[in-house]
C-alpha cells in the first residue's frame, strides 16, 4: 500500500475541479551508514564551526546570508524569508496539456500517486484519468506546497492519476554544454550495431533485478560483526575498444549473440 | 555550471567497451544561503564533532560505520565497501536492451550525462545513434560510492544519458488509489476531451519560472539597495619581513631612493 | 545551434554560435572574439606554450554566469595537447595546453574569453619562469595609484639589478613581471622575495601600499599581492581578453608609456581595447618578449 497522505489539493482547469490527496509512489530502502571517529568508533555529531575563531556556534548565534561577492553577504531575516513563500492555496492549476511522449525524462523529479479526496469534490477523477489515457496527454500544472512553488505533470497510469514534479528549465543542463563532437560512423557499423541491439533486446521486466549489492553488503557487515576476516578484491577494469577495432568488436559481438 | 565529472570508467555492451565519464545533468536552481556567525559575519563550516573526546575531528580521522546494536557501531572501510561488488565498480555493463515504449517513467530516479573519454568518441556516437534509431535503452548495473544502482542508458539529442532506476520493490503499489470503476459518462468525457483539446501545446518547461526563487531574488535586490552588504573578517597574516640579507639590501635601496628624490 | 566547420592547420574545428554577442554592450560577437585571438595568435602563443590553462568560460556572455575549468574538457580534439598536472586537492588532473593556433581557437570557441596560466610551465611546475608583482587597487584608488607603485617598484628592482616589465591586468590593476628563466628559483624563493619587497614598500609608503590581504585595510591603497607567486595560482595571460563590459585586453606597456599615462592622470587611458592591442603588437612587436627569454637571478636569496 502506498504511503500515507502527504498533502491535499485540488486540480483545476476550465470547468474541471478534482480534489485529491497526494501519496508517495516510491520508497527507498537503504543500509544506513553513520560517520564515526576512527580512534574510538564513537558516532560523530555535526556542528557549525566559525572558521575565523574555530569555535562551535549555537543556532541562536547563527544568521543566514547570501554571498553577493567574495566575502560579502546580504543578511536575510528568517521572517523576511518566510514572507517570500508563496500563498498557500490548495490549487493545482493546469495551464496546458502536452503529448505525454514529449516529456523529456531529464525533467522528471519526484512522483506522487493521487487519490480522489472523497471528503471534497472529486467525482471527476475517473473521467479525467480516462481522458488523459485515451488522448495520451499530460497536464502541465503549477502549485504551492510546503512553502515551495512546483511545476508538474499530471499523467494517467492505468486508472490511477500520477503527479510528477518537473525541474525548471534552468535546472537541466542542455546537451550542447557537453560540446560533443560530430564523428562519422559508417552505415555498416550502424547496421551491425542495430542488429546487435535487436539481438540483445528483452522485454522490460524490472522485477528481475534485485539489489544484489545491498545483499552482499549485508553479508559483509554480518561477517565483520562475527569477527571473520574479509577478503578484499580488486575492482575489475575493462580495456576500452580502440576506434579502429570498433567494427571488429561489433561483428564479434553479433556472432556471439546470435 | 561546469560540467563536473562524478565517475570515470567504461560502459560496455557485449564486446564493445567505451571509456566515459559520468557528469551531472541537472543542477538545483535554489538560491543558497551561507550560515554565518552573527557576531562577526564569518561563514560557518560543517565539522564533525566527537562527543567523547569533545573535539572536532578532521576528515582523515573519520570512518563509516553501521549500527549493529543501539549505540554500537561496526566500522567499514572504503576498500571493503568497494570490494562488495568489484566487477561493477569501474564498468557499466549493459546486459540487455529494452524498448523505450515499455518503460514506465515511474522507474526513473536521477539523471546523468555520459561524455566520452579520449579514444571513445566514435564508439560513443555509434551507441547513441543506434539506440536512437532503434528506440532502445540499455539496462545495466553500476556501483557508485557505496551504492549499487540499476541504470538505464538512453540516447537524448545525440548524447547518452544515464538514469538511475528504482528497484521494482521500491515502487509502491498503486492499489486502492483509483476509485472503483464506475460508469463513465461518455458525454462528460467528450466535453472534457474538447476542453483539453483547446489547451494543447508543445512541452516547453522554459515557460515556467520558480516563483519562490523570483520572490527571494526580489527580496535580495531590495535588501542590497537598502544597505551595504556585511563583510566577513579576513584572516590576518603574520608580517615577518623576510630573509635578513634581502631585508637589509632592500632597506639600503630604499634609503638611497629616498635620498635621491 | 549554428555550426560551421573550418580547416586550420590541417585540422577541422567546428565553430558554434558565431553571431552570439558575448559582450552585449558593444555587440562584440563570438566570431569577433575568435578573430581577435586569430590575429593576436603569433604574440600570445609563446606565452601560453606549455602552460596548464585555466579556462574561464562565458557561454552566455560577460553579463551571465561564467565558470572556471582547470580540467581540459574531456571531449577535446586529439590535437589539443594536454598535460597531467596536480590539481586543487593534490590529485592529478589533465589540463589543456594551448600550443597551436588550432588549440587557441578551439578554446576561444568554448567561450573561454579569459585565459589564465601559471607562472611555471607544465613540464616543470615547481620552477617559475618569472616573479610577479600583482598590483590591485582598493577603491577609491585606481590604476593611477598602481602606476605610481609600479614606477617606484621599477626603480627599486633596477637598483637590485633586476628588470621588470609592466602590463595592464585589463581590469583595474597592473602586473609587473620579473623574468627569471633560469630554473634555479623556486616558488618559495619568488614568494619570499616579492613579500619582502611588498613589506618594505608598505613600510616606506604606508598611505599608498598595503602588503596584507585584509580587505578592510585596502581603502585607497594598492595591494601588492605577492601571494600570487605560487604553483597553484594563475595569472591572466598577456594579450588575453577580459570579461568586462568592454573587450579590454591585458596589454603590455613600455615604462615610458606608463610614466606618460601617469602624468596625464586619466585611468581610462590605460585600458587597451582589442583592436588597439592588435595594432600595437603589429607595430611594436611583443613588448613582453623579454619576460620569456631574459635570464635573471634573484639576489640575496
Amino acid at each position: 500500500m502506498a504511503g500515507g497522505t502527504i498533502w491535499k489539493g485540488s486540480i483545476h482547469f476550465g470547468d474541471t475541479n478534482v480534489s485529491v490527496k497526494l501519496h508517495s509512489a516510491v520508497k527507498e530502502e537503504r543500509i544506513q551508514f553513520h560517520l564515526l571517529h576512527r580512534r574510538d568508533q564513537v558516532r560523530l555529531h555535526q556542528q557549525m564551526i566559525c572558521a575565523y575563531e574555530n569555535v562551535p556556534v549555537p543556532p541562536e548565534a547563527q544568521a543566514k546570508g547570501f554571498e553577493v561577492e567574495e566575502g560579502k553577504f546580504v543578511i536575510v531575516d528568517p521572517e523576511e524569508l518566510e514572507q517570500t513563500t508563496p500563498e498557500g492555496s490548495r490549487m493545482i492549476e493546469v495551464h496546458e496539456f502536452v503529448k505525454a511522449e514529449q516529456i523529456n525524462p531529464l525533467y522528471l523529479d519526484h512522483v506522487y500517486y493521487l487519490e480522489p479526496d472523497s471528503d471534497l469534490f472529486s467525482e471527476g477523477y475517473g473521467e479525467f484519468v480516462e481522458t488523459l489515457r485515451e488522448m495520451a496527454v499530460a497536464g502541465i500544472c503549477t502549485w504551492t506546497m510546503r512553502k515551495r512553488f512546483y511545476l508538474g505533470a499530471l499523467q494517467a497510469s492505468g486508472r490511477t492519476l500520477r503527479l510528477y514534479t518537473l525541474r525548471y528549465s534552468d535546472e537541466v543542463i542542455a546537451v550542447k554544454y557537453l560540446e560533443l563532437q560530430d564523428i562519422l560512423v559508417t552505415e555498416k557499423e550502424l547496421k551491425i550495431g542495430c542488429d546487435l541491439i535487436n539481438q540483445l533486446t528483452a522485454p522490460f521486466q524490472p522485477e528481475k533485478f534485485e539489489n544484489e549489492h545491498q545483499k552482499r553488503l549485508q553479508k559483509l557487515i554480518e561477517k565483520k560483526a562475527r569477527g571473520e576476516k574479509v577478503v578484499l578484491l580488486r575492482p575489475k577494469i575493462v580495456q576500452p575498444t580502440a576506434p579502429d577495432q570498433l567494427l571488429q568488436a561489433l561483428e564479434a559481438s553479433l556472432k556471439k549473440a546470435a | 555550471m561546469a560540467v563536473q565529472g562524478i565517475w570515470s570508467g567504461t560502459i560496455s555492451f557485449s564486446l564493445v567497451a567505451i571509456p566515459v565519464q559520468v557528469v551531472k545533468a541537472v543542477s538545483p536552481g535554489r538560491i543558497s544561503f551561507r550560515t554565518l556567525h552573527n557576531k562577526d559575519w564569518s561563514p560557518l563550516a560543517r565539522r564533525m564533532f566527537c562527543p567523547k573526546q569533545e573535539q572536532i575531528v578532521l576528515p582523515g580521522e573519520i570512518i563509516r560505520g553501521y549500527e549493529i546494536a543501539p549505540d554500537k557501531y561496526l566500522p567499514i572501510t572504503d576498500e571493503e565497501l568497494e570490494s562488495v561488488s568489484p566487477e561493477r565498480s569501474r564498468t557499466i555493463e549493459i546486459v540487455e536492451f529494452i524498448d523505450m515504449d515499455e518503460v514506465d517513467p515511474i522507474y526513473f530516479d536521477h539523471p546523468y550525462y555520459l561524455v566520452p573519454a579520449k579514444g571513445g568518441e566514435k564508439a560513443y556516437r555509434l551507441l547513441a545513434e543506434v539506440m536512437a534509431r532503434t528506440n532502445r535503452a540499455g539496462l545495466a548495473r553500476f556501483v557508485l560510492a557505496e551504492r549499487e544502482y540499476l541504470v538505464a542508458v538512453k540516447s537524448t539529442e545525440g548524447a547518452l544519458t544515464l538514469f538511475t532506476l528504482h528497484y521494482s520493490e521500491e515502487v509502491l503499489p498503486a492499489d486502492g488509489m483509483a476509485p472503483k470503476a464506475g460508469r463513465i459518462d461518455a458525454k462528460g468525457q467528450g466535453r472534457m476531451a474538447k476542453s483539453i483539446g483547446k489547451m494543447m501545446a508543445d512541452f516547453d518547461p522554459g515557460k515556467y519560472a520558480d516563483k519562490r526563487r523570483e520572490k527571494v531574488t526580489e527580496l535580495l535586490k531590495r535588501k542590497m539597495k537598502e544597505q551595504a552588504p556585511v563583510e566577513a573578517p579576513t584572516m590576518e597574516e603574520k608580517e615577518s619581513e623576510g630573509p635578513p640579507d634581502l631585508v637589509a639590501a632592500l632597506e639600503e635601496v630604499m634609503r638611497d631612493m629616498k635620498r635621491s628624490r | 545551434m549554428s555550426r560551421n566547420i573550418v580547416e586550420i592547420g590541417g585540422r577541422s574545428i567546428s565553430l558554434s554560435n558565431q553571431e552570439k554577442a558575448l559582450y552585449p554592450s558593444p555587440g562584440f560577437t563570438k566570431a569577433q572574439v575568435l578573430e581577435y585571438y586569430g590575429r593576436i595568435a603569433a604574440f600570445i602563443l609563446p606565452h601560453l606554450e606549455d602552460r596548464a590553462l585555466t579556462l574561464k568560460r562565458y557561454p552566455n556572455g560577460v553579463d551571465k554566469p561564467f565558470f572556471y575549468e582547470k580540467r581540459c574538457p574531456t571531449h577535446h580534439p586529439a590535437w589539443v595537447q594536454t598535460a597531467e598536472v596536480v590539481g586543487d586537492n593534490s590529485r592529478p588532473i589533465t589540463a589543456c595546453l594551448v600550443n597551436t593556433l588550432e588549440a587557441l581557437l578551439w578554446v576561444a570557441n568554448l567561450a573561454s574569453l579569459e585565459l589564465h596560466v601559471p607562472l611555471a610551465r607544465a613540464g616543470s611546475p615547481k620552477t617559475p619562469d618569472a616573479m610577479v608583482f600583482d598590483l590591485d587597487p582598493g577603491e577609491p584608488a585606481t590604476i593611477l595609484e598602481c602606476a605610481r607603485v609600479a614606477l617606484i617598484l621599477r626603480e627599486l628592482l633596477s637598483r637590485l639589478g633586476l628588470a621588470g616589465y609592466p602590463k595592464t591586468s585589463g581590469q583595474k590593476g597592473l602586473h609587473v613581471f620579473v623574468p627569471l628563466n633560469r630554473q634555479d628559483a623556486t616558488f618559495d624563493d619568488t614568494k619570499q622575495f616579492s613579500k619582502a619587497v611588498a613589506v618594505i614598500m608598505q613600510k616606506n609608503y604606508p598611505d599608498l601600499v598595503i602588503a596584507r590581504m585584509a580587505k578592510e585595510l585596502r581603502t585607497g591603497k594598492v595591494f601588492i599581492n605577492w601571494s600570487q607567486n605560487d604553483a597553484s595560482k594563475t595569472m591572466i595571460c598577456v594579450y588575453s581578453l577580459r570579461a568586462r563590459e568592454m573587450p579590454f585586453v591585458s596589454c603590455p606597456l613600455e615604462w615610458g608609456e606608463l610614466e606618460h599615462l601617469s602624468k596625464l592622470g586619466d585611468p581610462d587611458k590605460f585600458q587597451v581595447i582589442h583592436a588597439e592591442a592588435i595594432r600595437r603588437a603589429e607595430a611594436m612587436g611583443d613588448l613582453f618578449r623579454e619576460v620569456l627569454v631574459k635570464e635573471q637571478r634573484l639576489p640575496h636569496i
